[in-house]
């Protein structure tokens, strides 16, 4: 594929988003929304597992810190405008991320995974029972939602779900595109050598756990963003919602049914893992185990995820091309 | 004896019972996690598996102690077939894999068990001959809870017998140390391993017969214990049997003592002990390797 057809597709692709709030309605914008908050999470998430291999079952706190950081941001100081909500949530799950640090970038593997486990357990405990803070099982829900404004050039409503696509969608792509341009700084390069062989990388004269902890901090920090627009979308953030386990497993499902070892991987999962639930959701209520089979499923058979089974189906195409071109030869 | 001193000792034996169920679906979980280098975070879903399977069996035959002994065999046969015919083939892709493959197999679990059973809190009484109080030295003990204490440490006398005095023992604990090796020298590993994932859950299911008339059974069982028993291997140290029995008792000791003195802290207590002993070690009280 040549730079011009990717040109062209990108054209699309931009006009298609930019009017489908017109084109599929209230509804179907709603869950585009979904899928792009989960996308930005789970692209987060898997700057960890997949650019540093470093599995985290207790993201959920950075989406939650985001979220609550947000939610009592707004509800507490009044007449706070949108953007320094958000990034008082991103600041929130960035803060905490910082005071981890220190523990969590000495281990790595099983114990990181068990750490995040017990640390997203504790925060979920902690939201339920400071009820004063938090609301406990309610959460905090009815915060106002400020317009989004630049001071004397534009003032636009949030409350309209479809205003508010727009500006989840430009903050969403910004972040995403951040990560994105991240990966490929000398940074970027140094946290894929850290994944494959952490020992070399140190007698190469670079500092592992400072960068391990630049990275989970910016990982964090993103979370925190998604858990934000995810607070102003449902105008509420709940313990079950945020930081409950499931909220974690999400990415790591997201990120596997997708494909691990890409940058676009856990944005296909996600877009994937929407339609499955708009599909199961009409049919069952058993969310759960249609979720459980689909994680046996991939890692049984495809362990690289709907990336891998793209690369799979390509090189076999490639391959039968390449042998008629020899047949034609041939003949 | 003063009522005060009657209630610390009456919790005591709570916070020891609750310790030593703690162990045995810790030390399954250690015994997994030492040989085989999986963390098995279905662990606790094969606890509340066992419960569910104690309930029927109880409906079924009205006797607790076949139940006691059926139940835990049924779900060890479960953790058989999960080794045998999942881990095994997912076992090449290393070990984030094997996590979210046990990941996996606990939300089935998980819905299973809300399709067969729903999800009520199923009550279940606990036998006429271990229910009431024991009189002890001008104390009363409730008879059940000393009945688990009991059953913990003859299953634990068992597993030191099996570990350290039979061939069996001797090939897990060599296994322990360097399974390729082992291999080399024409044992059946993945036999062993079959066996050992077998053992592992058995222990999971004594824990989950004992403690279902207790707590009754219901789905939240996995989460609960899953939470506790994950946290005493972290903080005993990866793969140590000893420091999952010391740090068992503590938490179950924190956890009865924090409900009577810090009710709205009680959940909180295991945390701080758990990031206080990381903090000092890393690789847990009594852990070597990650």
């Amino acid at each position: 594929m040549n730079k011009k057809v990717q040109w062209i597709f990108g054209g699309a692709a931009f006009i298609l988003l930019a009017f489908y709030p017109k084109i599929f309605g209230i509804y179907f914008t709603n869950v585009f929304v979904t899928f792009a908050i989960f996308a930005l999470y789970a692209v987060s998430f898997n700057m960890l597992l997949g650019y540093t291999g470093l599995l985290s079952f207790g993201h959920a706190m950075f989406f939650g810190f985001g979220g609550y950081g947000t939610a009592l941001a707004l509800k507490h100081i009044p007449g706070l405008p949108l953007l320094p909500a958000v990034a008082i949530g991103l600041l929130a799950a960035a803060g905490l991320a910082l005071l981890l640090s220190p523990i969590m970038v000495r281990i790595s593997g099983t114990a990181f995974a068990m750490l995040h486990l017990a640390f997203g357990q504790l925060m979920y405990i902690l939201a339920l029972k400071l009820r004063t803070v938090t609301g406990g099982e309610d959460g905090i829900g009815g915060f106002p939602i400020p317009p989004f404004t630049i001071p004397g050039v534009i003032s636009v409503n949030m409350k309209s779900p479809e205003n508010f696509f727009y500006f989840a969608m430009i903050v969403l792509g910004v972040s995403l595109w951040i990560l994105w341009y991240f990966t490929k700084t000398p940074l970027g390069s140094i946290q894929v050598g850290i994944r494959d062989n952490p020992m070399r990388v140190d007698y190469l004269g670079f500092k592992v756990p400072q960068t391990k902890a630049v990275i989970y901090i910016i990982s964090g920090a993103f979370a925190g963003v998604s858990g934000s627009i995810y607070a102003l979308f449902q105008n509420l953030i709940s313990a079950d919602g945020a930081f409950h386990i499931m909220a974690s497993f999400a990415p790591v499902m997201i990120t596997m049914v997708g494909g691990v070892a890409s940058f676009f991987g856990p944005i296909w999962g996600s877009a994937i893992f929407q339609i499955i639930e708009e599909l199961t959701s009409r049919f069952t209520e058993r969310v759960e185990l249609v979720v459980g089979l689909i994680l046996i499923m991939v890692i049984m058979f495809a362990p690289l995820g709907f990336m891998g089974l793209v690369g799979y189906v390509k090189q076999k195409w490639s391959i039968r091309s390449a042998k008629g071109l020899k047949g034609g030869v041939a003949s | 004896m003063d009522p005060t001193t009657a209630m610390y000792v009456a919790q005591g034996i709570h916070g020891l019972a609750y310790g030593m169920i703690l162990f045995l679906v810790a030390s399954g979980l250690n015994i997994i996690f030492g040989m085989m280098g999986i963390l098995n975070l279905a662990h606790a879903s094969f606890f509340m598996l066992s419960a569910y399977f104690c309930y029927q069996f109880v409906s079924m035959t009205g006797s607790f102690w076949v139940a006691l002994f059926l139940a835990p065999v049924v779900t060890a046969f479960f953790g058989i077939l999960l080794e045998r015919f999942f881990l095994r083939k997912v076992h090449a892709f290393g070990h984030m894999g094997e996590l979210i493959l046990t990941v996996g197999i606990s939300l089935v679990i998980m819905a299973a068990v809300k399709i067969f059973w729903g999800t009520e809190n199923l009550p279940l009484k606990i036998p006429p001959i271990l229910g009431g109080l024991v009189n002890i030295g001008g104390m009363d003990y409730p008879v059940y809870r000393l009945f688990i204490i009991g059953l913990a440490l003859v299953v634990l006398a068992f597993m030191a017998l099996l570990l350290y005095k039979t061939r069996l023992g001797k090939i897990v604990r060599a296994a322990v140390s360097d399974a390729d090796m082992v291999n080399a020298l024409g044992i059946n590993i993945p036999l062993v391993f079959m066996t050992v994932f077998g053992i592992g859950t058995w222990l999971a299911g004594i824990a989950g017969v004992a403690i279902s008339p207790i707590l009754t059974v219901f789905p939240g069982l996995a989460d609960q214990m899953g939470m506790d028993a994950f946290m005493v291997v972290v903080t005993g140290g990866f793969g140590s049997l000893g420091g999952a029995f010391i740090v068992s008792i503590i938490f179950g000791l924190l956890s009865s003592y924090g409900v009577q003195f810090l009710s709205q802290l009680a959940a909180l207590l295991m945390f701080i002990f758990m990031a206080v002993v990381l903090v000092i070690k890393p690789m847990g009280l009594f852990g070597e390797r990650e």
